[in-house]
């Protein structure tokens, strides 16, 4: 039945359900019923009133309104002001223009966060997705039988159920220099001379300290939605690529990738999405050390607006990180929404 | 293909595949036993990895810190109430859209709800903070992060709500309608118990998310209310960390989540990806 023809249908069905309605609450006496009354009724479009749905929706916008956009217009605000801790609390700050934005964007501790984000972006996010993918699809093909598939899967998504936090402090635990069980692992393997020692939160290596960390966290979330797709797969189309004789290599790059994008991407831009909000384990791994080595632009950000109370900076960082997720967003909300569709999720 | 060859790959990549379980499972496996050491052995130079003296003792230590079961408790009280409250919402609001709104407006109004999950937290928390500092209770109160939660929670349960009522067939509570059904009996007796499941699991994915974060709490509160996250830096004497009540407390707080995870990974796939991978 085509789109209009149902809609039709349901409102025709709707209508008599209204009139229905209305004889039963007017009673089954003879009194005709009131215009205003039936006309209301037709105008809502069904049973309950044009206003609920408004209703519904709306507490959501409010709190929404009150906790989301009430906030990003303050902070819009005082990125054009130089406003401090003293001067919010006395009320005197001033307009300043664009100078927020220059000193942050020439600053060599915003340039080096960018880059740090950019390290972490490719080595930490893509990585995650590349790597969850693979294991995925190798516990699907090769790990038999079926109980030690689900005892695998769980086993590999324990990490990612861990508080962020504790993950962090776990991590540095283990990456301690001296009587650290990661380095006394390597020299037991053989891997490091005995008396050698990796310093893992140097200025060189705090970085990729906080990158093994979150692998090993969230590697789990692309695996996971890159399983349940393959599972969800129709086994026909693959009884029919081994009849034709399809090599397994065949079968992976030319049936189960394709199939696969539209989840891989999911995985992909929804650890994307993540990365941007990475602070937990920067806070309790390396609070951005040692030197700022590893401080991503949202760590500075709450350190300037929180710890050093340098508000307009701060609203300058936040806004620069608004524009740029803002832009991913939509990217990834349109494509979404061709996904849902071509999933059949929405209409 | 030459199926030795063949089988030397297979072997070769679950060669590989069984390092990195070994690489997930091995911080896991140290935790564990770090939370059954004495602290003197854990600071030695050369780690053990096998505990030389079992201390389960440790699981009963750390709660000889009242604060250690207080943690917990505020954790519980936030994490519930925000997820109530993200339910209710979402729950009403998703099912406006499912139902009512169903046009170009709602669809783009989902998506705007949904944009503000992926929002970076930094330009709500500072505001945020001094407005919370304004009221009378302050930052440091349950309701700074019952309402600062929302900022992630709802967007995601009003999402998944729609997703998972428009699953549900409309023409159900059509023909509850006919058998002279209001639309809020309809809605309780009919369309409610179909998307229970789905309700299950999104409470599941609020409470955790609730539950395991850090940032909000590390800078909103601290003294009167204190989250578990925000207090596992305390189990230390001086300057030195007591890594062993460290990882016990650890361990404890990470049951609940991992209880519900395996308990209920069925319908967790589904609202980890928004909806798209039904799992």
């Amino acid at each position: 039945m085509s789109t209009t023809s149902q809609a039709a249908f349901v409102d025709r069905h709707e209508a008599d359900v209204s009139e229905r309605d209305a004889a039963r609450v007017w009673g089954t006496s003879a009194r005709p019923l009131p215009d205003w009354f039936q006309q209301k009724r037709s105008r809502g479009g069904g049973l309950v009133g044009a206003w609920v749905p408004i209703v519904l929706v709306g507490l959501p916008l409010a709190v929404i309104l009150a906790i989301v956009i009430y906030p990003t217009v303050w902070m819009f605000y005082h990125a054009f002001h130089d406003t401090n801790m003293m001067s919010l609390f006395s009320g005197n700050w001033q307009p300043v223009g664009f100078a927020n934005f220059g000193y942050v964007l020439t600053s060599d501790r915003f340039q080096d966060s960018v880059s740090n984000l950019a390290f972490y972006l490719t080595f930490g996010a893509t990585l995650q997705v590349l790597l969850g993918t693979a294991l995925a699809l190798i516990i699907y093909e090769l790990v038999r039988p079926r109980w030690l598939q689900t005892l695998v899967l769980i086993l590999l998504v324990l990490p990612m159920m861990m508080p962020p936090s504790i993950a962090g402090t776990l991590w540095k635990f283990l990456l301690q220099a001296n009587n650290g069980a990661i380095n006394h692992l390597l020299i037991n393997l053989g891997l490091m001379g005995a008396d050698q020692r990796i310093e893992w939160f140097s200025v060189d290596l705090s970085l990729v300290s906080l990158v093994i960390a979150d692998t090993w966290q969230w590697t789990a979330l692309p695996l996971l939605i890159v399983y349940s797709g393959r599972v969800s797969l129709p086994p026909a189309i693959y009884e029919a690529a081994r009849v034709d004789g399809a090599s397994t290599w065949q079968v992976l790059t030319r049936l189960t990738l394709p199939m696969l994008r539209e989840i891989i991407a999911i995985a992909f831009i929804l650890r994307f999405m993540d990365a941007y909000k990475f602070v937990d384990k920067v806070y309790v791994m390396t609070s951005g050390g040692p030197a700022q080595s590893s401080e991503l632009p949202v760590y500075i950000a709450f350190q300037k607006g929180i710890r050093e109370f340098q508000i307009g900076e701060a609203a300058a960082y936040a806004i620069i990180i608004f524009v740029f997720a803002a832009v991913l967003i939509t990217l990834f909300l349109q494509y979404l929404k061709r996904v849902m569709r071509h999933q059949g999720v929405t209409s | 293909m030459d199926t030795n060859a063949k089988r030397i790959v297979v072997w070769l990549i679950l060669i590989g595949f069984g390092i990195w379980v070994l690489f997930t499972l091995f911080p896991l496996y140290f935790m564990i036993i770090t939370a059954l050491k004495p602290v003197e052995e854990i600071n030695r130079m050369v780690p053990t990895f096998w505990p030389e003296t079992f201390r389960p003792d440790n699981f009963r230590g750390i709660f000889a810190d009242p604060g250690s079961l207080k943690s917990l408790i505020d954790s519980v009280i936030v994490a519930s109430a925000n997820t109530a409250l993200s339910l209710f919402l979402g729950t009403l609001a998703g099912y406006a859209l499912a139902r009512y709104l169903t046009g170009v407006v709602g669809e783009n109004l989902a998506f705007f709800i949904l944009s503000n999950r992926m929002f970076p937290p930094v330009a709500i928390l500072i505001p945020m903070f001094f407005l919370f500092d304004a009221t009378p209770w302050g930052t440091d109160s349950y309701w700074s992060l019952i309402i600062l939660y929302l900022v992630f929670n709802m967007p995601l349960a009003t999402w998944l709500m729609m997703v998972f009522f428009r699953d549900t067939p409309r023409e159900l509570e059509e023909a509850a309608y006919l058998d002279g059904y209001t639309p809020l009996r309809a809605f309780f007796k009919v369309t409610l118990p179909l998307v229970f499941p789905g309700m299950v699991s999104v409470a599941m994915l609020c409470w955790i998310f609730a539950w395991n974060e850090y940032l909000f709490a590390n800078l909103l509160t601290g003294t009167t209310v204190k989250t578990f996250p925000v207090h596992i830096p305390s189990f230390a004497a001086g300057s030195q960390t007591l890594w062993n009540f460290v990882m016990a407390f650890s361990l404890v707080a990470m049951l609940p989540p991992v209880i519900l995870f395996i308990a209920l990974r069925r319908y967790m796939v589904r609202g980890l990806s928004l909806g798209v991978v039904k799992g």
